[in-house]
């Protein structure tokens, strides 16, 4: 099956430290990957990378082979990309469900005077609800987003990312945070979502979590690539351990 | 009686600061930069205004093409000016904007000469009496403007899907973007309108005092950058009410401590005094 997301010789620099140092990876079409990697490997790195919020020194990232590397972030999400972001940060002027809708009309937003003239959000109102029941938090649609716990915030994150109908959906660290009852509970509602079609790429540090769910896992370490493959035929290889596990 | 009419002439005052520093607070809000050559697009509009009425006879023509015309100035401000030196810390973007405004100023006065401009037949001077008040017709076009241009703003904002997604990025310019919002055209729009309504205002005044002036934008532009430290700096409701509050203060004070200061020492020492006692302002900052 033909890669729908490929990233070639990413190399990334702050200043005088190489954070990516070409690495390249593709994602098939409805595909779960996750990206693992001890801390500063340089996983939210490259997801940032190909959402166009950091700023390659080489790169040639595409979509469906469409060349998007030199787009800014919001073409790149206009072309079916979405990003949940490991510390959750919601519009916090808006409730749970304006939230959503929020992601679900984004297209709306596009000409200024047909969005000014065009304010039924009906359609946009139905989809969030939609995915709010999806990710489980129909329930507090009308709470300031202020007054959720991070269990909550974090499925919205999910709700608000799947509003916008990605092709490809991208999540750092979704589980972080959570009890092990939450993180195992997110964790099925996104393996859901991922066998209904959605192609996946995610962060995550909840190892068992990652084995439990995951179609493919790619190793980062320091920057570069270390493996990929099989989740359990990955985790056996000796360099993977040391570099993940220090062991 | 007096009393009434002293609040009602303050917030005529009031609402045409308000005007032109929800202005200032929507671009602060948005970009984190005092925009102090937001004073040259209300005395650019206020020249436009006179010029455009006298040439034509028409007081309307000289609002559109005063207002159009400043609202595509601040959008082109934006571009050449501060859009370069965003990542740039704050004060290279105030230093820029104040020599912007100084700029300008000179312009108006190498353009239109340093005496003024005023009507050549000033519209709208005619007496009018509400319940026994006495004020200019301009003076009640001042305060309906004024409110019906920021009843129309806070329904955008509040009811629009522009208005949305202006809200959105100003909460997070980045995660706005990750909802597939243009910043560049946010910014665009956000400079359009709030140039525009320094504009509105710069005519306004133009109508209500028939004195056009290079240097008439300067105290508004101080008044205006206290206001929206007392309002809560990006805080557009607080902006409104400093504003209305500043304005009414000044007319009591012009008239019951006038012997000693004038009206804008009067509206300087009381904003002096509450951000010696509030200095984060009186509403929160967003």
């Amino acid at each position: 099956m033909a890669a729908i997301l490929s990233a070639e010789a990413v190399t990334v620099r702050f200043g005088g430290i190489t954070a990516l140092k070409d690495v390249s990876f593709e994602v098939k079409q409805g595909e779960f990957l996750s990206l693992i990697g001890p801390n500063g490997a340089g996983k939210t790195t490259l997801l940032k990378t190909i959402t166009g919020i950091v700023k390659p020194a080489n790169a040639s990232i595409k979509i469906n082979d469409r060349e998007i590397t030199k787009l800014p972030t919001h073409s790149r999400i206009r072309l079916g990309l979405a990003l949940t972001h490991q510390i959750v940060s919601p519009f916090k002027s808006m409730t749970v469900l304006q939230n959503v809708m929020f992601a679900a009309g984004y297209k709306k937003v596009r000409n200024i005077g047909l969005s000014i003239l065009n304010f039924s959000r009906s359609s946009e109102k139905k989809d969030a609800m939609a995915f709010l029941e999806m990710v489980d938090i129909a329930q507090y649609k009308n709470f300031p987003v202020s007054t959720m716990p991070l269990g909550i915030l974090k499925r919205l994150e999910v709700a608000r990312a799947l509003a916008i109908k990605p092709k490809i959906l991208l999540l750092d660290e979704p589980l972080a945070g959570l009890n092990s009852q939450e993180a195992s509970r997110l964790a099925d509602t996104i393996k859901l979502i991922s066998q209904n079609g959605m192609t996946t790429v995610m962060i995550e540090h909840n190892l068992s979590e990652v084995l439990r769910i995951s179609d493919r896992l790619y190793v980062l370490d320091n920057g570069k690539y270390l493996a990929s493959g099989n989740p359990k035929e990955v985790m056996k290889q000796p360099e993977v351990r040391t570099a993940y596990l220090g062991s | 009686m007096l009393f009434i009419e002293l609040f009602i002439q303050g917030l005529i005052q009031g609402s045409t600061y308000a005007i032109i520093a929800v202005g200032l607070t929507l671009i602060y809000g948005l970009l984190r930069v005092l925009h102090v050559a937001h004073a040259g697009l209300f005395t650019l509009a206020a020249y436009l205004g006179v010029t455009v009425t006298n040439q034509f006879g028409s007081l309307s023509l000289g609002i559109v093409v005063a207002t159009l015309t400043s609202g595509i100035v601040g959008v082109v401000i934006y571009r050449l000016v501060y859009e370069p030196i965003l990542n740039k810390p704050p004060y290279v973007a105030l230093i820029a904007s104040i020599g912007l405004y100084i700029a300008m100023e000179e312009l108006f006065r190498l353009i239109f000469g340093p005496f003024g401009l005023s009507f050549s037949s000033a519209p709208l001077q005619n007496v009018v009496v509400i319940f026994g008040i006495h004020l200019r017709a301009c003076q009640i076009i001042t305060v309906i403007t004024n409110v019906v241009l920021l009843g129309i703003l806070a329904w955008i904002a509040q009811k629009t899907r522009v208005g949305i997604g202006w809200r959105a990025t100003v909460d997070d310019p980045e995660m706005s973007a990750s909802f597939g919002i243009d910043p560049i055209r946010v910014r665009y729009l956000v400079f359009f309108v709030g140039s525009a309504l320094a504009a509105v205002a710069g005519v306004l005044v133009a109508l209500l005092t028939n004195l056009v002036e290079p240097t008439m934008g300067a105290v508004p532009s101080y008044k205006s950058l206290a206001i929206i430290v007392l309002g809560g700096l990006g805080n557009v409701f607080g902006t409104l009410i400093a504003s209305l509050a500043l304005g009414v203060i000044e007319a009591f004070g012009t008239i019951y401590i006038g012997d000693f200061l004038d009206r804008d020492a009067i509206a300087f020492a009381f904003l002096v005094v509450v951000l010696m006692i509030k200095p984060t302002g009186l509403f929160k900052s967003r």
